[in-house]
């Protein structure tokens, strides 16, 4: 049955990947929510809540908001929430406004009137998973931002697509440094809003995973920077097993990294957006709980790849099992 | 922009009618801060609607939510006895909109009870649901009849919570809704309010025995379905949550089962008074007087060898804070600042601070401006609660907010052993 999980619990949703994306930027976020949904964003799925601050609240929305609209009190009340220093504004969409029908380009326009501030809405449901939420909120952000054209300056990249759900570590920004040289920073992530501003300076951007393509893209058309796909990533030391056939399930980039340390027959399954220019015959995108437990049976790997979480989906698997904890998937960081 | 907080005094003075809006979170956006996630989203920490829902014993839940909905119980599912008792069913973009999800809540609650074979299924409903406006009970009848075992809805509707019945007074009615009358026994009663059991050592339990009470139970306590559906042959319940009046006020309608209201205070002679006050009820006597004693010698020996402190008080712990504030100040302490969240049921401990401790600044953990509270403002050598713990990091801490419930005499003794413990390990 679609949606019906037996073993697993849901993974990200979109919205905790749209927060993810703006958190470290300096705007005022607004969870469109009653409380639950921040409680969930801020709580689980944003681990730097408890080491950065940030200007994410909670709509705090009751029955009769919903019931007669009151956009008009939501901005009264981002108006008083908004400080001196605040950069940008950004409702986040949740289930309620998505039952309701709220026009959250509209609340852009009457949030900028209100406050003199840009607007960077995202319009997630909470039904989607949080790589969607982390593409509609880059190509936004960068559309907004990523206007002026800047001299191009050797030997600076940018990272795009780093967020913890994404990378599942709090140490990106100085592991993109180790990779790329001194003036590579990732978007958003130890790096503020002027970083976003100054984008067409790169002289390239990594997408380090298929939610930062659409952005990447709009880079390209816009100011000529290319950009590559690859996950730096990984943990130092992680070490695949040898074996005739293996399955890793993650992120479809980081699991493309993993899977060129493989030796023998690789499949690559992710619960998460997959982009086709790097799929592979027998590669599959899951959708339900028994999509993972039916691969695993057909494929018969010796050696599964993936959050440890996930073995209690498939009990009878007697094959090696390589850890790698996904944050949007079991709430774990890689230590 | 600082923190807003305003002294005891002058909230007293506007009166309960004129909380001023920075104190009123329907005036404002949340700050859901790591001190208040808790209170913002029960389920983040504690008992929230999905883990109360499974105090029924032997019971399972499916979850029926977007996927945001269910995202926490990651948490849960990886706890010890709540492994294999949590199911969902998530609702897509288009379920949200047309309820076609509710077609398919029978199909999963047949499949979970062939599988699990529990005691019943709790089905969990969101925002969702509260919005497309849907009749959960017929559709739990429905699966019920089906599945061959109860179906009973939990409503966890965050956007009710300002209601008269929020969610987690709804889910204590929905946890008590098995209960089928029988012959009532003179000499058992029930305690209803918490989700896990007093602590052990409450004078309560020994009182009650004493005055003939043979069985107490409490639904944490049971470890059967049978026991549990034993709580519908009580006398009497005891209700020691207001949250679980409604679930009360349904034992009595549904099964005769009248209830006594208690709450919990720290000042020992109010303890005494609501012992004297449950005593008439019973229509017996209760000698309180040992465990009253001991009760103030406890607070005269912690004060005698702390001297008097500057204690912080959150909301985010076992009490309530304006009242806990009076028991402190009563003690020979001073409480400069209290994190709470201003309400009709607190508002006469305001006004009873405002005459002891007319400078106590009352904050709000909700208010956005408190992304900028400044402890050095106001200084402190303790704070008490999980959030005053979190704005005062470096200031020894006593979270109690232990899932095991203080109560009573007991509770007090329990408070200001952990209070010089927290001290000890500092100093």
């Amino acid at each position: 049955m679609k949606g019906f999980l037996k073993t697993l619990s849901p993974f990200a949703p979109d919205q905790s990947g749209a927060v993810g994306a703006l958190y470290e930027l300096g705007g005022v976020i607004v969870i469109c929510d009653a409380g639950g949904c921040a409680g969930n964003i801020c709580g689980f799925d944003e681990p730097r809540w408890r080491t950065k601050k940030s200007a994410v609240f909670s709509a705090g929305l009751r029955d009769m908001d919903a019931v007669f609209g009151r956009d008009d009190q939501l901005i009264e009340k981002l108006k008083k929430a908004v400080h001196g220093d605040a950069a940008f504004t950004s409702v986040i969409g949740t289930p309620v406004p998505a039952v309701i029908g709220t026009d959250l380009r509209a609340l852009d326009r009457l949030s900028e009137r209100a406050t003199g501030l840009p607007g960077v809405n995202v319009d997630t449901d909470g039904t989607a998973l949080y790589d969607e939420g982390q593409r509609k909120a880059y190509k936004r952000l960068f559309d907004v931002f990523a206007a002026d054209k800047y001299p191009v300056e050797k030997g600076r990249v940018g990272l795009v697509g780093v967020t913890p759900l994404e990378v599942s570590r709090l140490d990106a920004d100085q592991k993109a440094k180790a990779v790329y040289g001194e003036k590579a920073f990732c978007a958003g992530f130890g790096s503020g809003l002027e970083e976003v501003r100054r984008m067409s300076a790169n002289e390239y951007n990594v997408a380090v995973g298929p939610s930062a393509v659409e952005a990447c893209e709009l880079l390209r058309a816009r100011f000529g920077t290319p950009y590559q796909k690859e996950y730096p990533f990984l943990p130092d030391d992680f070490d695949v097993p040898g074996a005739n056939r293996t399955l890793i399930v993650a992120g479809q980039y980081a699991a493309e990294a993993i899977r060129a340390r493989c030796t023998g027959e690789t499949r690559v399954a992710s619960w998460f957006r997959m982009d086709r220019a790097l799929t592979k015959p027998g590669d599959a995108r899951l959708e339900t709980e028994d999509d993972f437990i039916a691969f695993v049976r057909d494929f018969m790997p010796d050696v599964i790849v993936g959050d440890a979480y996930l073995k209690r989906a498939v009990p009878d698997f007697t094959g090696a099992w390589a850890d790698l904890p996904q944050l949007a998937v079991s709430g774990r960081l890689i230590d | 922009m600082s923190a807003y907080s305003i002294p005891a005094e002058a909230l007293a003075a506007l009166g309960k009618a004129n909380v001023p809006d920075a104190l009123r979170s329907d005036r404002h956006l949340i700050y859901s801060s790591p001190a208040t996630l808790a209170f913002n989203s029960p389920g983040a920490n504690g008992f929230g609607v999905k883990r109360a829902g499974l105090c029924v014993p032997g019971s399972v839940m499916l979850l029926v939510s977007p996927g945001c909905c269910g995202r926490n119980t990651t948490l849960e599912s990886v706890r010890d006895g709540y492994r294999d008792r949590f199911y969902f069913l998530l609702q897509d973009s288009t379920d949200i909109v047309t309820g076609r999800h509710l077609k398919k809540i029978t199909d999963a609650v047949c499949r979970i009870a062939e599988t699990a074979k529990p005691s019943c299924v709790m089905v969990c409903i969101t925002c969702v649901d509260a919005l497309l406006g849907t009749d959960m009970q017929a559709v739990c009848d429905e699966a019920s009849a089906k599945a061959g075992l109860p179906v009973v809805p939990c409503y966890m509707y965050a956007l009710t919570r300002e209601q008269k019945l929020p969610p987690m007074a709804s889910v204590r009615r929905s946890v008590y809704s098995m209960l089928e009358k029988q012959p009532r026994k003179g000499n058992e009663m029930n305690i209803l309010g918490h989700f896990a059991p007093l602590v052990d050592d409450c004078e309560l339990y020994e009182l009650l025995k004493g005055a003939g009470i043979r069985v107490i139970r409490e639904i944490s306590r049971c470890a059967s379905f049978d026991e549990y559906k034993q709580m519908s042959r009580a006398n009497f319940n005891l209700v020691l949550h207001p949250e679980s009046v409604y679930a009360a006020e349904d034992m009595k309608k549904n099964l005769g089962i009248p209830y006594i209201q208690m709450t919990r205070v720290y000042r020992p002679e109010k303890i005494d008074t609501q012992y004297r006050l449950l005593a008439q009820a019973l229509g017996i006597d209760f000698d309180t007087g040992e465990y009253r004693a001991a009760c103030e010698r406890a607070a005269g020996d912690f004060r005698k060898k702390r001297g008097s402190l500057r204690i912080a008080v959150g909301e985010c712990l076992n009490a309530d804070p304006f009242e806990l504030s009076l028991f402190l100040i009563g003690q020979g302490h001073r409480v400069p600042v209290i994190f709470g969240t201003v309400g009709e049921a607190n508002f006469p401990y305001i006004n009873a601070l405002a005459k002891v401790s007319p400078q106590t600044r009352v904050f709000s953990n909700l208010s956005p401006t408190m992304m900028t509270f400044d402890p050095a403002e106001y200084p402190v050598e303790l704070a008490l609660g999980d959030d005053a713990g979190y704005y005062y990091d470096d200031a020894p801490c006593v979270p109690f907010r232990d899932e095991t419930q203080p109560f009573g005499f007991a509770g007090v003794r329990l408070l200001l052993e952990r209070m010089d413990a927290a001290l000890e390990v500092t100093r």
